[in-house]
């Protein structure tokens, strides 16, 4: 189910210092819970694993992310990423336009469009569940960047190859789903 | 008339408590998940999250290296055996376990067998398959585009077209519709919905290698069927297959077709050589076994100005699924859908329905209908509604102006039927007058004065059963009789056994109670047995309203065998004539001297002691009934909803229904069955979809998403009846299981469109959820 997220936030960092992770799949993926770049394949594309737990139903997605637009002048970039469960469980895909603009404060305010696409066992525990999921993931996201880009210095790529992968945690999607329900649309 | 008995001996009409209650509410009912043999081993089912993809590979080797697993079954595997696909109920073929494709999302792909079923789980999850996506159809509308994706390749026709079926004048129909002075129509879909019974399927195959006997208990609404069905897809003989149906906690339709996960228990148990359990889960139940509905029609009605109905034009696509596995008769393919004129004197009609595939479950199974009836009450009763606010009509007064009229039955409809019996104005009147119809218009116009929103609706449904007269009604060949043994023990109690199978219709009581009519042997001394196929005469099973009309007549007719034979043994005993005798339930006796009497238990006992010479001894009788029609039963729902404009919710105030079911055996069962499916019905309406996004991810799949009615959203019912007998059942009954699932949902949403009807709403989509009519309400500007 095609599910379309927009996502808004500031950055206390320079632009080109945001831009410079952003626009690096590597950098990025230490940032996503549960994500790992497992190799580049070329400059524009890269090959990767996700997992994703809900409820007692985890599901190990490995695919392949693409740069399919880098615009260093306007800070643009649009990321096309597909994957499949291992175990054939499902898919899931996602196409992400990502802009962003220096503010006044020399921070940076990141604005990010995103349409996901889940197919199999995941997709059928309904939107909510799916936007709740994805909700928690990029505010893990946020969080994590925030942190990354506050850090002295940037993690040397090798680094971040190897960065433990954590599952999002179930609980909290059991919770945020919950909540969801009395949000519940037809 | 029906004689009335003494409630000790508890014949027709007698509210008899249900005899099955005793065990089950005791906890001690044996369904089939309560069957625990020797050995025995469990089943899970690896399915497709894919709603349309090729299969690439299925590796079962770490699997198959699970401790505790004994066997893991691919489609492949089931291919060498020729079992990869299976025969539908409607002409079609389904896969049992996928090879080359994956048609819906759930679809089975493996059969995993372990020696518990949490190994059997945890092994389903170590299966590997590798799937390539394929584009998915979803909307029936887009099957026939020229770039719709083909589903079925192993057809030989290529594209996604089903069938195409018509009845009635198509040309005769065009004309009065291009001079019609009025003309109303709707386009209402009736949504994919599921029975969802309590009990979900399941079996227990076990073949035993010594005996070579296979024996299957199965949630099976249909035993003999499946038994045929077994034998002539499996290749074993059919005397060595036994199935039985214990006790099934509600069918619905749902359980007649056969399953994947039967075939593959059965096939497990074959190769193994044990007892090979498979039950489904809550969720394998609604996303892949027997859906129903998912019907997109269209009504036109063609009207004088002074609303007489001048014909009726009817276009459907019907939304089957991966495969047509349609629950119905086999000239049937959209069942007794034509049954669409409803309660209305049409001169002349024409309907036509199309089937096409779609990447969703297989289905279309007849959901406590007879084939489509449901979807063809609510057309016509929606539409009729339509042509009221189209006259400015009130619709009880355009309903009685169209009604058939009592006096023209049997009535034959202009799309080929011939009603029984019907006296639908004198239902109506019951309808109205309990509910105070006309108090209620005078109160909503006051309401709308002062904005707020009231709503009546009024469903007059004519329903069709009892499937079926063995000229026109066979299921893959076999006619659609059904049957009853009755077999009389010396000391006057009896056995009798059907060929239907009770799923929580209390048969158990209610045939006894027929027994106890016809033979006055009281109804607590009877034992009904069902569901065994070794024992049990052959028939068509329990679905579609029709264990009253076919088996209840059977049972009415081997008694009056067993009379016969009983009057002979009288007169012997008597030293009479047969001529001399008369009867009243429970004994004959000397017409002019009711003291030379012997009574029922007297003859049985003489028919194994003191048999008359040149009589065969004992007392038993079976009859094969072929109903010589179908019974029409009817009835009039009111129902009055309030809505409120802040939040769309709609509350049933009041509901009123009326049935008229002919001849009733037990009132109390008849009741229970209408707060049964009135209380369907409104879920239906109001709550329940197996709905699909667009990559064909079931969104209806689990109790979270396909709400069930509670306490807390069934309102009060109030029930009523008239009684206008069938005159060719054996004691003139219509049978009502059905009824009120038919009638319910369009008297519901006739109620919230009059609601909403001064502000030029004509119909809304079920399932009426809040979200819908607040939706409405905004776009009207009621609310902001």
């Amino acid at each position: 189910m095609p599910l379309k997220i927009e996502k808004t936030f500031e950055v206390g960092q320079p632009i080109e210092k945001v831009w410079a992770f952003l626009s690096d799949p590597r950098k990025v993926a230490t940032c996503v819970p549960g994500a790992q770049i497992t190799e580049q394949v070329d400059e524009k594309t890269y090959k990767g694993a996700i997992k994703v737990k809900v409820g007692p139903s985890v599901t190990d997605y490995t695919g392949e992310v693409q740069i399919v637009r880098l615009d260093p002048q306007n800070h643009e970039i649009e990321i096309l990423g597909k994957g499949q469960d291992v175990r054939g469980r499902g898919s899931a895909s996602m196409k992400m336009t990502g802009k962003l603009g220096a503010l006044p404060d020399s921070g940076t305010e990141v604005k990010s469009e995103s349409e996901i696409n889940v197919v199999g066992i995941l997709a059928q525990m309904g939107s909510r569940v799916i936007a709740e999921v994805s909700n928690i993931m990029f505010g893990e996201f946020t969080k994590n960047l925030q942190a990354r880009l506050q850090q002295p210095s940037e993690v040397p790529a090798g680094q971040a190859d190897s960065a433990e992968v954590k599952p999002i945690k179930a609980t909290s999607v059991a919770w945020e789903a919950a909540k969801g329900v009395f949000r519940k649309k037809p | 008339m029906i004689h009335k008995t003494s409630p000790e001996m508890g014949g027709m009409g007698h509210s008899v408590k249900r005899k099955e209650d005793l065990r089950f509410i005791q906890g001690k009912g044996n369904y089939v998940d309560d069957v625990r043999l020797p050995g025995m081993v469990y089943g899970q089912m690896v399915r497709s999250p894919y709603a349309h993809a090729r299969l690439k590979s299925v590796n079962t080797e770490k699997a198959k290296k699970l401790s505790g697993v004994l066997a893991v079954i691919t489609g492949e595997d089931l291919a060498k055996a020729n079992l990869a696909w299976m025969p539908t109920l409607s002409y079609d073929k389904q896969m049992v376990l996928a090879t080359g494709k994956v048609l819906f999302q759930s679809q089975e792909v493996a059969f995993v067998v372990a020696e518990d079923r949490y190994t059997a789980a945890d092994a389903a999850e170590l299966v590997e398959v590798e799937y390539e996506e394929l584009p998915v159809l979803v909307d029936p509308k887009k099957a026939m585009d020229p770039d719709a994706p083909l589903l079925r390749e192993d057809r030989e026709q290529k594209d996604n077209h089903i069938f195409h079926w018509e009845v009635g004048d198509r040309q005769a129909t065009e004309q009065v519709f291009q001079k019609a002075a009025v003309k109303a129509s709707v386009n209402a879909f009736f949504p994919r919905c599921h029975p969802a019974p309590l009990e979900t399927c399941g079996c227990v195959a076990d073949f035993n290698r010594a005996t070579g006997k296979l024996t299957v208990y199965m949630t099976s609404q249909a035993p003999h069927a499946h038994r045929t069905v077994f034998a002539l897809v499996g290749g074993i003989p059919e005397q060595n297959i036994r199935v039985v149906s214990p006790d099934i906690g509600g069918g619905f339709g749902n359980k007649v077709p056969v399953y994947p996960g039967y075939v593959c228990a059965i096939v497990a148990s074959l190769t193994l050589g044990v007892p090979v359990k498979w039950i489904e889960t809550r969720s394998e139940n609604l996303q892949s076994t027997g859906f129903a509905r998912d019907y997109h029609m269209t009504a036109e009605i063609a009207a004088d100005r002074e609303g007489k109905m001048q014909a009726l034009r009817v276009k459907t696509l019907a939304d089957h699924g991966a495969f047509n596995a349609a629950a119905q008769p086999t000239k049937f393919p959209a069942g007794l859908f034509s049954i669409c004129t409803g309660s209305y004197e049409y001169p002349t009609a024409f309907c036509e329905v199309d089937g096409v595939y779609t990447n969703k479950a297989p289905g279309g199974i007849a959901y406590r209908c007879s084939f489509r009836v449901t979807e063809a009450a609510y057309l016509i009763e929606r539409v009729v509604d339509v042509l009221a606010l189209e006259l400015k009509m009130d619709p009880a007064e355009l309903r009685r102006k169209n009604f058939i009229p009592e006096s023209k039955f049997p009535y034959k409809s202009s799309l080929g039927w011939t009603y029984d019996s019907g006296n639908y104005e004198a239902a109506m009147k019951v309808a109205l007058d309990k509910i105070g119809y006309a108090q209620l218009r005078k109160e909503q116009e006051e309401k709308r004065k002062k904005g707020d929103l009231m709503g009546i609706g009024i469903s007059s449904f004519t329903e069709i059963v009892g499937a079926g007269p063995a000229h026109t009604f066979d299921i893959l060949g076999i006619k659609m009789f059904d049957s009853c043994e009755i077999r009389i023990h010396p000391t006057g109690k009896a056995i009798a056994r059907m060929g239907t199978k009770s799923q929580g219709q209390g048969h158990e009581t209610t045939y006894a109670q027929i027994v106890a009519q016809e033979l006055g042997i009281p109804a607590a001394d009877v034992v009904i047995e069902e569901g065994d196929t070794d024992t049990a005469p052959y028939g068509l099973g329990t679905y579609a309203s029709r264990s009253t009309p076919t088996s209840g007549a059977a049972t009415a007719v081997a008694a009056r065998k067993i009379r016969d034979k009983a009057k002979k043994i009288a007169a012997y005993l008597l030293e009479c004539s047969e001529n001399d005798l008369e009867w009243e339930p429970g004994k004959f006796f000397v017409k002019g001297a009711p003291s030379k009497a012997k009574t029922i238990q007297e003859i049985a006992f003489a028919a194994y002691t003191n048999i008359p010479p040149g009589l065969e001894a004992g007392l038993e009788a079976v009859d094969y009934y072929d109903p010589p029609n179908l019974t029409f039963p009817f009835g009039t729902y009111v129902c009055v909803v309030d809505i409120d404009k802040g939040t769309g919710e709609v509350k049933v105030r009041r509901f009123v229904a009326v049935d008229d079911c002919g001849n009733i055996i037990n009132p109390m069962i008849v009741e229970g069955q209408i707060h049964g499916g009135l209380t369907e019905g409104l879920a239906i309406a109001f709550m329940q979809q197996i709905d699909y996004d667009e990559s064909g991810n079931v969104q209806g799949g689990s109790f979270m998403d396909y709400l069930l009615p509670t306490a807390v959203e069934t309102p009060h019912w109030e029930t009523d009846k008239t009684c206008t007998p069938s005159p060719h059942h054996p004691f003139g009954a219509k049978g009502v299981g059905e009824s009120p699932n038919v009638g319910s949902p369009a008297a519901f949403v006739n109620a919230v469109v009059d609601a909403l009807s001064h502000l030029g709403v004509r119909h809304i989509d079920m399932p009426i959820t809040p979200w819908k009519v607040w939706n409405v309400l905004k776009e009207k500007g009621v609310t902001s």
